[in-house]
């Protein structure tokens, strides 16, 4: 009653003589304002300070997840992405120790016949064999190698001096080249030249075979980069190659290929070929030791690019500036690893916003997935409550059901309700959600499917707080007077339950309800954080906080997790305050 | 019995309530507190059950309600065994038989206005037609001595007295002709007491009404009962009309009982009977007669056999060995009848007096 005393001084009303009548008591003066228990409620509720701030909070907390998705101009999965220059790699060079193998079109020099080369080399033996094929080479300069396959014209039997000739199928032999092969015989050559050919002997006993040499392939250390890309196909070509590095080694200062005069001008380690036309001298092509090539086939290396890096990779710089294919001057950054230079480029890229501070365009800056942190805020709270609203929900309609009925009708049948309530609280609870989250991570399940088996599981596995307490409340409010009188006046049971029993178990129903809304927000975040509740590319809070896992994270970029973190505190200790402000106003007798 | 004066009838009425143990909830014994009760009230009159605490009073008034299932005997009520009825029956017969409990606190519901509370049956049975209902129960409330204003408050807004005056409306707007008045007075103060009496007496001529009226406080039993009856551990142990028994109190227990009458006047002598020792255990109550472990005048008999209802004229029924004509005993009790008398007269005097200075 001491809740009414503000209202009792109302001058005007105690001074009017007709407000009173004579039969009135003290206790009954009508000035008295009717206040409804409801009233008194949230009367007392809104005097609570703590309360009051719960409730901001709360309201605060509710704008900022269901309103501010719609105001944020973001989208939830919104990945952000940024423009940056970054060394990406260009060009690789490496100096050249292998020999690089020019092969004639349309012949085949590959595979076993390479390193049947490379072994009769090493060995010294001018002639190998791979398959059924025999081959010759002849070592031209230092590191050059024309390689010719051998093929059988004849088989000569020597006796006497006379030489009896089987050619092989299809092959004519002149007299004249029968008399320049006997004497090759009998001076015990192993090849002798006639015409523009080269003949190769080879000695089986007295049976003596002769084979023509037809140049198939050259090896060279040299490597022939093209000025212009059309100069490629000729550089490739056995004839050009032939051709110069025989005027390299000759120390010839011209050429001439295909009735095209190539001149030559010798540079310290390289050499550069002009393509002489109308009188007039074209760089073509230059010569070194050092292969460059492009790391992607779109990119053309200019014999321009392709000095300078060897000039830089000779003076051991690390930087060094070109033009590029587009005319364009670059700096260009040199890698070195061991005898292979890698070239970088500054190229613009498009990348992932990752982890960007806090700014103006993002207020909380981005996430590791480039989403922006205060957009997934908003969503996250949205998820957050809107779980603990429905398993709340769920919990209270299954406490009150059960718990009422246990309560209502007592006896066996509460005697199995409680025990049912018992297997349940029985239930180990985090044990079965971490296991139920795994086998959802194994299945796969849709994250929006999730979110409901996550509800469903939690409102099954907190029900009997709500269920206890509304059974406990209901036993006790059975045998209060008022009940037995509502019995008395022969009213309805439906009636009993809904207009007695259900509006006294009202008010700790709202607050076990308000009570277990913040503990359910708490399990849900814990379960998220864990990775077995709400799942990315959904937000809650609890995966936002995720982040801070990463030690890097958590150290570094502060504003991807601390906020989540202090919503959640903030949402639980709304709730919190609330719900005891709501004990508090429903209950006057408990006063701190 | 059944004439047409006779509204309730009780018949060797038991209530038993069994003390169940262990996880089964096996039923191991049994509280005995109504065992064997038997009594009847006319149309209009008063009865008053007086008795010790915990002796089975308010177990009597709420069984004969039909609050609690009984164990045994029956209950009329117009001729009809109430216990017989079935649910949809015993709806109708709820708002011919009310109760008005002891504790007005507890007794409304904190979530309803007044005038729900008062008129919720109401509407429920249909007393009145629907276009009555507001003027019916501002009548009642009126009745009772509240105010129209009322309706719409709630019950924390009231004193205890008006709570009761409350209950009072509740059970009488359902056009009851019988209360059971368990202890209504006794969580008031002796002014609201007084009121409150009055309120019932008035209300009792008024609507032709009969009380069950259980009370531990005698001088309110004997203002207002017809007749009284007394219980002791579940049994009803002495039953008569007002006058007669106290003026003449036959039972040893009854005896002691009213000798424990305070006497407004510093002068009178008065010979207190001091039961020894507490009322037993109802749930394992002595043999024979179970008063006999605190009565000065037990006999070997009193523990082995018990005793039967004796009427000892005018309606006067007493369970009791010494009033037994075959009992071979002819040993009267010490305290002279005279001297009851005497306090009996002192005591009406002395009510009436507190009863007129405190005008309801």
């Amino acid at each position: 009653m001491t809740e009414n005393k503000t209202f009792h001084t109302d001058p005007d009303e105690v001074k009017d003589p007709n407000a009173i009548q004579p039969e009135i008591h003290l206790d009954d003066v009508q000035r008295v304002k009717v206040l409804s228990p409801t009233m008194l409620v949230l009367k007392r509720f809104l005097r609570n300070q703590l309360a009051i701030l719960g409730l901001a909070i709360l309201i605060f907390m509710f704008a900022f997840s269901f309103l501010g998705g719609l105001f944020s101009p973001y989208r939830q999965q919104q990945v952000f992405r940024k423009y940056e220059l970054i060394p990406k790699e260009y060009a690789a060079a490496a100096i050249n120790k292998d020999l690089r193998y020019i092969v004639q079109t349309g012949e085949n020099f590959s595979g076993p016949s390479l390193a049947q080369f490379v072994l009769a080399k090493n060995k010294g033996e001018p002639v190998f064999s791979a398959g059924d094929r025999d081959y010759s080479y002849t070592e031209k300069g230092e590191d050059f190698y024309l390689i010719s396959e051998l093929k059988v014209l004849t088989d000569v039997i020597v006796l006497a001096g006379n030489g009896r000739f089987t050619p092989a199928a299809g092959v004519e032999l002149t007299e004249d080249f029968q008399t320049a092969a006997l004497e090759a015989l009998k001076s015990s050559q192993t090849a002798f030249e006639y015409g523009d050919d080269e003949y190769f002997i080879s000695r089986n006993g007295k049976m003596n075979t002769i084979s023509v040499a037809h140049e198939i392939a050259l090896a060279t250390k040299l490597v022939f980069a093209a000025y212009e890309p059309e100069a490629q196909p000729l550089l490739n070509s056995l004839d050009f190659v032939e051709q110069a590095q025989l005027a390299l080694i000759n120390d010839a200062d011209s050429f001439a290929v295909g009735g095209v005069l190539y001149r030559i001008v010798i540079d310290e380690d390289s050499a550069i070929i002009y393509r002489s036309q109308d009188d007039e001298d074209h760089p073509f092509a230059s010569v070194s030791n050092i292969i460059v090539n492009p790391i992607s086939p779109d990119i053309f290396l200019s014999v321009d690019f392709k000095r300078t890096l060897n000039e830089a990779i000779a003076e051991g710089k690390t930087t060094f500036t070109a033009v590029t294919q587009n005319g364009t001057e670059e700096t260009f950054t040199i890698n070195r690893v061991h005898e292979t230079y890698t070239v970088y480029a500054q190229r613009t890229s498009q990348l992932i916003d990752m982890y960007a501070p806090p700014s103006n365009e993002h207020l909380l800056g981005t996430d590791g997935n480039g989403m922006d942190v205060l957009t997934r805020l908003m969503y996250g709270g949205r998820i957050s409550l809107l779980v603990g609203f429905v398993v709340v929900f769920f919990e209270v309609i299954l406490g009150v059901l059960i718990g009422g009925v246990a309560g209502f009708f007592g006896g066996i049948i509460d005697t199995i309700l409680m025990r049912i309530v018992d297997l349940f609280n029985s239930i180990p609870f985090y044990p079965i959600v971490i296991i139920l989250g795994s086998v959802m991570d194994t299945l796969k399940v849709n994250p929006y499917a999730r979110i409901f088996i996550l509800m469903t599981v939690l409102g099954l596995l907190g029900w009997t707080n709500i269920a206890r307490v509304v059974r406990g409340q209901i036993l006790s409010l059975r045998e209060q007077d008022f009940m037995v009188a509502t019995e008395a006046t022969g009213i309805r049971i439906s009636r009993r339950i809904f207009r007695h029993l259900v509006p006294n178990v009202m008010p700790l129903l709202i607050v076990q309800a308000t009570l277990a809304l913040g503990n359910i927000i708490i399990i849900e975040a814990t379960l998220s954080f864990l990775g077995l509740g709400v799942k990315y590319p959904i937000a809650s809070w609890g995966n936002i906080i995720n982040a801070a896992t990463n030690l890097h994270v958590m150290t570094s970029y502060w504003y991807v997790w601390i906020p989540a973190g202090i919503l959640i505190v903030l949402t639980v200790l709304g709730f919190n305050f609330v719900g005891d402000g709501l004990r508090d106003a429903f209950d006057p007798k408990m006063k701190r | 019995m059944n004439d047409n004066n006779t509204m309730l009838e009780v018949k060797n009425l038991q209530k038993f309530f069994p003390i169940k143990s262990g996880f089964f909830g096996r039923v191991v014994g049994q509280v005995k507190a109504v065992d064997g009760v038997s009594f009847s009230i006319e149309r209009g009159k008063t009865m008053g059950l007086v008795g010790e605490s915990g002796c089975g009073k308010t177990t009597v008034g709420k069984t004969i309600l039909r609050l609690n299932s009984k164990t045994g005997g029956e209950v009329y009520f117009n001729g009809k065994e109430i216990f017989g009825l079935g649910n949809a029956e015993m709806l109708k017969m709820r708002p011919h038989m009310q109760i008005i409990f002891q504790d007005p606190y507890s007794s409304l519901s904190p979530r309803l206005p007044v005038g729900e509370i008062i008129g919720e049956a109401v509407r429920e049975h249909q007393i009145v037609p629907p276009n009555e209902f507001d003027d019916y129960v501002t009548r009642i409330m009126q009745a009772c001595g509240l105010q129209e204003y009322h309706k719409d408050r709630y019950p924390h807004e009231f004193s205890g007295g008006q709570r009761q005056r409350i209950c009072i409306a509740r059970a009488l707007a359902l056009n009851p002709d019988f209360v059971v008045c368990d202890e209504p007075v006794s969580a008031l103060d002796v002014s609201i007491q007084a009121q409150i009496i009055n309120l019932l007496e008035d209300l009792q001529k008024e609507f032709n009404l009969a009380y069950l009226f259980i009370s531990h406080d005698l001088s309110v039993v004997q203002h207002i009962s017809d007749t009284v009856g007394v219980m002791y551990l579940g049994n009803l142990v002495e039953f008569a009309n007002k006058d007669e028994i106290f003026s003449n109190p036959l039972h040893p227990y009854t005896k002691a009982l009213f000798s424990a009458i305070p006497i407004p006047d510093p002068t009178v002598r008065r010979n207190r009977i001091i039961l020894e020792g507490s009322i037993p255990s109802p749930a394992n109550p002595p043999s024979g007669c179970k008063f006999h472990t605190r009565c000065t005048y037990a006999m070997e008999r009193c523990k082995v056999e018990v005793p039967v209802q004796l009427d000892k004229g005018n309606g006067h029924m007493v369970a009791c060995h010494l009033y037994d004509d075959n009992s071979g005993s002819e040993k009267q009790p010490e305290t002279d009848e005279a001297s009851f008398r005497a306090i009996g007269e002192q005591y009406d005097k002395a009510n009436e007096n507190k009863t007129e200075s405190n005008p309801a």
